[in-house]
């Protein structure tokens, strides 16, 4: 147990020394313990929000006007990369090997951010055949240079 | 030889008392002992803040398979509570009931719906609109899918959802970085 000795004693005082409960404390640490080691969360997993672009499933309902704002496309293909958008203008970034050529991407995406500081939205548009890994960093990417706003749409058909 | 109990006979034959007592064990020696309580709770301190540093609030919303090696990425969110859509080399399970085949889907080359995902989907989203009459519908599905799954079979199943009214995906990964 633990105690506090102010020292001295005696002298007809009378004892301010104090003994200190360290038993109920230790009690209490380990019960935060055991709570703490039975919520505890090992994995850290997150997610990648992303909005599709499909058709409306019921075909009843009214068509939407288009937008006719231009469309930032990226496509991911088994080739590379290809930022485009519905104005016309077509970057291809092709692969680096085997893998894809992330940091050009990159740089690509930084310039269309200048050009366009307030643009938030871009659509991701996957190839068949292309891996999931690859799409998810694609996408990672694209939320971390400042296109929060992100669709995931099918590669065919959209330029 | 008689066999004598073992006891201590060095200065045993000194015609003293005191010293027979001193080697013979008779002075008591204080058994008492402190115990080092403050390296001890200074260790469960430590222990305490570590752990509440880990700390989830939300909990294990999703548990990780063995059979899907998941991707990772920094730029990400929290996950919320969603219908899971698991997506691993063998079979694509919805919260664990499994509704289709991965090889089968890779290998058709047509944009099909995967009827048993729809159902169930549209099951749930149905239980969902009666337990919570109220509250606007999240539309969210998360998908859990392996890192070589062919995005064919993702558009399949994402085109799935989309037709029973979850057209937001969101995609679990392994957070890294801060």
């Amino acid at each position: 147990m633990g105690g506090i000795d102010s020292g001295g004693g005696g002298g007809g005082k009378k004892s301010v020394d104090q003994e200190i409960p360290l038993v109920p404390f230790i009690d209490l640490l380990f019960c935060c313990i055991m709570f703490l080691l039975a919520t505890a969360v090992w994995n850290q997993l997150a997610r990648i929000s992303a909005n599709q672009q499909t058709p409306s499933p019921n075909p009843d309902a009214e068509p939407q006007e288009p937008d006719d704002r231009v469309k930032l496309i990226l496509q991911v293909q088994n080739s590379g990369y290809v930022l485009a958008s519905s104005a016309g203008d077509n970057i291809t970034i092709p692969k680096n090997g085997d893998a894809y050529d992330v940091e050009e991407l990159r740089a690509k995406l930084q310039q269309r951010r200048e050009m366009e500081p307030n643009r938030r939205d871009i659509t991701v548009a996957p190839e068949d055949g292309v891996l999931y890994q690859d799409v998810v960093a694609a996408m990672d990417l694209v939320v971390g240079e400042g296109f929060p706003q992100m669709n995931l749409s099918d590669g065919a058909g959209l330029l | 030889m008689p066999i004598h109990t073992p006891q201590p006979v060095l200065l045993h034959k000194i015609p003293l008392k005191f010293v027979r007592d001193k080697v013979g064990g008779g002075g008591k020696k204080n058994v008492d002992q402190s115990l080092p309580l403050v390296p001890f709770i200074d260790f469960l301190i430590t222990l305490v803040v570590f752990l509440i540093m880990n700390f989830s609030a939300s909990g294990e919303l999703l548990a990780q398979k063995a059979s899907i090696t998941m991707p990772s990425a920094a730029n990400t969110e929290s996950l919320e509570i969603a219908p899971v859509i698991a997506i691993d080399d063998r079979v694509i399970t919805l919260d664990g009931n499994r509704v289709a085949d991965t090889q089968t889907l890779a290998q058709q080359t047509q944009l099909e719906r995967i009827e048993g995902l729809v159902q169930q989907l549209e099951q749930l989203k149905r239980n969902w609109s009666i337990l919570h009459p109220n509250d606007a519908f999240a539309a969210t599905v998360v998908l859990q899918a392996d890192v070589d799954t062919d995005f064919r079979v993702i558009k399949k199943v994402m085109f799935s959802t989309a037709q029973a009214g979850y057209v937001n995906v969101a995609f679990a990964v392994n957070k890294i970085g801060d």
